[in-house]
């Protein structure tokens, strides 16, 4: 590489061109990092996965080492995000694939990116080396309590920062509703426990059994806000949200005592902890999140021979994946939509029958983003079932607290944009301050509120978010790669579930789908510009873009945060100010690349990066 | 003077032909446009049954000759899969990356054949009788004196095995909860409806899952069907019919409300005041019922598609089912549905 009088650096330098007609030589910079805001906010915009994940995971980069078969690599780049790849890569709720590019009206489907995510963790060397970025040891004790997600999310974190952690837990196992809440057939139990492991292997000191409150044998918060730096609590949404029902009084819970009915929560948590449940024949579960699934999965093996979920709105809106839906009906479980309890059935006897539901038409769409649903008057009907259960949502417990801390009006622990409360040294995250959310967001919280703490109790910023920017040589994609279909699942066939109950339903990917799924992703972090100085408005590149990618422009807007924003497209000749490839449209086919006859296109490779101050 | 319009229908069965010709009656002036994904003209379903019977020409099942779409100025695009609806631009994605835009759309793709997920790993094994081309195959697959095996058996394959019985065929019938739907039938009468069955010929199993549909044994017939209390049954074909799923899928996204088929008013707008839908894909709201509910059988989905067209052209008419839904037996014993009648 040779620097050039104006700071740019020409590659290949020596590179034989006579097979095509060149005017000129491709400009590529060097390695740099920036933290320009049109840099990182290019890759907000563009890299439409990456953005939707809590975690902030670098999902294309981890991708393309699929691609090239570096498991172990593509493993190293998910744990950066999150510390348990593995984990995640069975029961993520995958906003990812929600925003993925090719899903896109006109571009196909979604990448499998969830599925890719097990192919790390799966295929990885079994002699496999975890690297961790480490920071000397800061003399400063931290005590998180709560060892789900985002207790461990953030005890890892801490703890690689240099930080001595001890996790106070109350049950016996490490892993929160990982553990307690998910079936082994989700999430097997020996990867859990191997990567809770890996999490905490920095030196992380975990007590089991350790119940943080005022009662007997438990350890008082007070106490631990004495004896440590810094405490966070991850305690999670651990109690069921009470199922309303027409003819309870204000802040009655009809359902608790009703016959046969149970809170799935409950249901899951005894379950795990080793209680033999029992469901009858007919199990109605009234929910539509994970919960309610497991649930209603949970109940097939145990003996139940109809099983249905009831929702209030409809499949299109529920928050689960449509795998997830898909291996539920699989397992003969019934989904039946626009329907609201409204009484639990009893007999003369006292025995329970079914439930009555009002029927409900769609509404307008809630704050959080769900739609409304509005129950139809007169539209009562009953159905039959010998067992209940409940998941319509959980709410956070607080009771534990001994000391003061601002609660917001539904009693729920306030922090700041640092994730500390209203006492100084005691932060929170995950679910207990944001409601039940999921697994993935609880360990992007949980990742976030370790960062903040660690300048909290250095008394400066030592990792900041930079982009790096790496050129690359040529196009790794091929323009036929785009009509490759989505690689379906293997799955354990429906009867082996329920001969082995905890056997995984899913069996994840082999080495040839793997890498079939990957060639499915356009790499969005690569990112294509125009040299304009170089370019002679030939328009060879937009004559070959599969769409309308190419754009003749007579300004590109910035928008608030410093970024590119609106591209303002030219009319007319005597307008056109520069050609701008337009990356919200780009599907990274490498099309113009190949065409350009002064190769004034260059690629560069744009990753989020936590970089060391 | 009023601009011209862009009706588009989706769907090229009797609801979307019934709603092209009404909308070319009442605006002839307007463009009126049918995508199909399929590659033929409208053709009569009930009729292939005839198929068993020698009738193998497709022209023979034409309901319109094709010089009737030029006549009558409707254009018909085969082969054009709809992948997106997006409502803001009023634009259509294409399978093949051509977007094509409306004024009022109808969606009337109907159902396609609804398979147990369960079964779906076997999906290659199963022979059909919905499209000529599915037809066509089962009846060169299964010669006189051959096996049927039918799962489920919902009223249109019960029509199916009467007339595969009827040309010398044997059918052997799983039965499902989806027997005989969409009629509805109490669990202590549908014995009488099973030996009713049994008197035309049709061979009734026990009410047993299906456990796995597997390629037959070296020197047995070629499918075998395993019940889930390990009953084994051979047969020269397998043929699912556990009724219809409304073909909504690229639908979702669009902001149209969907449950199992697309909401709809009485009118059949949808909650989008440009779109209508009609026919097996749409869940029309009954005051009575209090429900969203699906209607079926021919002169329904006819129904369906002049209503649809009427409003899409300004009326304010309101569906209303015309089919009898009951089953019964005759005082000969024989079922009788209006699902079984021929025009």
């Amino acid at each position: 590489m040779n620097e050039h009088p104006t700071g740019k650096v020409y590659l290949n330098e020596n590179e034989d061109f006579s097979d095509r007609q060149s005017y000129g030589r491709r400009v590529v910079t060097p390695i740099r990092y920036s933290t320009d805001p049109r840099d990182m906010g290019w890759v907000r915009q563009n890299i439409p996965c990456q953005a939707a994940c809590p975690a902030d995971t670098n999902v294309p980069a981890y991708i393309q080492m699929i691609l090239d078969e570096r498991y172990g690599r593509s493993y190293e780049l998910n744990r950066i995000a999150n510390v348990l790849p593995g984990t995640l890569g069975r029961v993520c709720s995958r906003p990812c694939e929600d925003v993925c590019r090719h899903g896109w009206p006109g571009n196909g489907a979604p990448v499998n990116i969830c599925h890719l995510k097990r192919v790390a963790a799966d295929l990885k060397p079994s002699d496999h080396r975890i690297t961790e970025n480490l920071f000397t040891p800061s003399g400063k004790r931290i005590a998180i309590i709560g060892a789900g997600p985002g207790g461990i999310a953030a005890a890892h974190d801490l703890s690689m920062l240099g930080h001595d952690v001890t996790i106070f837990e109350r049950e016996e196992l490490a892993g929160g509703m990982l553990a307690y809440g998910i079936p082994a057939f989700r999430l097997p139990r020996d990867l859990l426990a191997l990567e809770l492991r890996n999490a905490l292997r920095l030196g992380v000191e975990l007590k089991v059994g350790a119940a943080v409150g005022s009662g007997e044998g438990e350890v008082p918060l007070s106490i631990l806000m004495t004896d440590y730096d810094a405490v966070l609590m991850a305690t999670g949404s651990m109690a069921a949200t009470p199922l309303p029902l027409r003819d309870a009084a204000s802040g009655e819970d009809l359902a608790r005592n009703a016959p046969n009915v149970e809170y799935g929560l409950d249901f899951l948590m005894e379950y795990h902890r080793g209680v033999k449940k029992t469901v009858g024949k007919r199990v109605a579960v009234v929910g539509a999140g994970f919960t309610a699934f497991d649930c209603a999965r949970v109940a097939r093996r145990l003996g139940a021979r109809k099983v249905t979920i009831h929702i209030r709105t409809t499949e299109e809106y529920i928050p689960v994946t449509k795998d997830e839906v898909l291996e539920t009906r699989r397992e003969d479980v019934k989904i039946m939509g626009l329907r609201t309890p409204v009484e639990v059935v009893t007999d003369d006897a006292g025995k329970m029958t079914g439930l009555r539901f009002v029927q409900n038409r769609l509404g307008g769409w809630r704050e959080n983003g769900r739609r409304e649903a509005i129950p139809i008057e007169g539209s009562d009907f009953e159905e039959r079932c010998d067992t209940v259960l409940i998941a319509i949502g959980q709410k956070t417990v607080n009771d534990y607290l001994d000391v003061k801390v601002d609660t917001d009006r539904w009693d729920s622990v306030k922090i700041d944009d640092n994730f500390m409360t209203s006492v100084p040294g005691l932060f929170a995250a995950g679910d207990f301050v944001k409601g039940p959310t999921t697994v993935v967001e609880a360990v992007g919280h949980g990742r976030e509120a370790s960062l903040a703490m660690d300048t909290w109790l250095m008394g400066r910023e030592r990792r900041k978010l930079v982009v790096k920017i790496e050129p690359v040589e040529e196009p790794i994609r091929n323009r036929s790669w785009d009509f490759i279909p989505p690689q379906e699942m293997p799955t354990e066939p429906v009867k082996g579930r329920f001969d082995h109950i905890e056997r995984e339903a899913e069996h994840g990917y082999d080495q040839d789908a793997a890498h079939e799924e990957a060639k499915r992703c356009y790499l969005c972090h690569h990112k294509y510009e125009i040299d304009t100085d170089n370019c002679t408005y030939c328009r060879a590149c937009i004559e070959v873009a599969p769409r309308n990618c190419i754009k003749l422009v007579d300004g590109v807007a910035i928008d608030e945060a410093g970024a590119y924003g609106e591209l303002h497209e030219a009319n007319e000749w005597d307008k056109v100010g520069a050609i701008w490839i337009d990356n919200n449209e780009c599907i990274r086919c490498g099309a113009c690349y190949l065409v350009c006859p002064t190769q004034c296109i260059s690629i560069t490779k744009n990753e989020i990066f936590l970089q060391n101050v | 003077m009023a601009s011209v319009k862009h009706h588009v229908i989706i769907g090229n069965g009797v609801a979307g032909n019934r709603a092209a010709a009404v909308l070319r009656e009442r605006r002839p002036k307007d463009r009126v446009t049918i995508l199909s994904a399929g590659a033929f003209l409208l053709y009569d379903r009930y009729e292939l049954p005839e198929v068993l019977n020698g009738r193998h020409d497709w022209r023979d099942y034409l309901v319109n000759p094709p010089a009737y779409y030029d006549d009558n100025a409707i254009a018909v695009r085969r082969r054009c899969l709809v992948t997106h609806v997006d409502t803001d631009r009023r634009l259509l994605m294409l399978g093949h990356r051509e977007e094509v835009s409306y004024d009022t759309l109808l969606v009337a793709s109907g159902g396609r054949s609804y398979l147990p997920v369960g079964l779906r790993e076997s999906e290659k094994l199963f022979n059909y009788f919905n499209t000529y081309r599915a037809a066509m195959a089962t009846f060169r697959s299964l010669t006189k004196g051959g096996t049927a095996i039918l799962l489920g058996g919902d009223i249109l394959g019960l029509d199916v095995a009467r007339a595969l019985v009827s040309s010398g065929r044997r059918v052997v019938l799983v039965p499902s909860v989806h027997t005989f739907s969409p009629h509805k039938v109490a669990a202590d009468k549908r014995g009488a409806f099973f030996e009713a069955l049994e008197r035309i010929g049709i061979e009734v199993t026990e009410e047993e899952g299906v456990e796995r549909v597997e390629e037959g044994k070296k020197g047995k017939l070629p499918r075998r069907v395993v019940l889930t209390n390990g009953r084994k049954i051979d047969g020269d074909v397998v043929m699912p019919f556990y009724g219809l799923v409304p073909a909504v899928e690229f639908m979702v996204g669009s902001g149209v409300d969907i449950e199992r088929g697309l909401l709809v008013s009485p009118e059949l707008n949808t909650t989008d005041n440009r779109i209508w839908a009609a026919g097996d894909v749409c869940q029309i709201w009954s005051e009575e019922d209090k429900a969203y509910r699906f209607y079926y059988g021919r002169r329904n989905v006819d129904a369906m598609g002049e209503v649809a067209a009427r409003n899409m052209s300004g009326e304010h008419m309101a569906f209303k089912s015309t089919v009898d839904e009951t089953l019964s037996l005759d005082k000969k014993g024989q079922i009788q549905t209006e699902f079984w009648e021929r025009n």
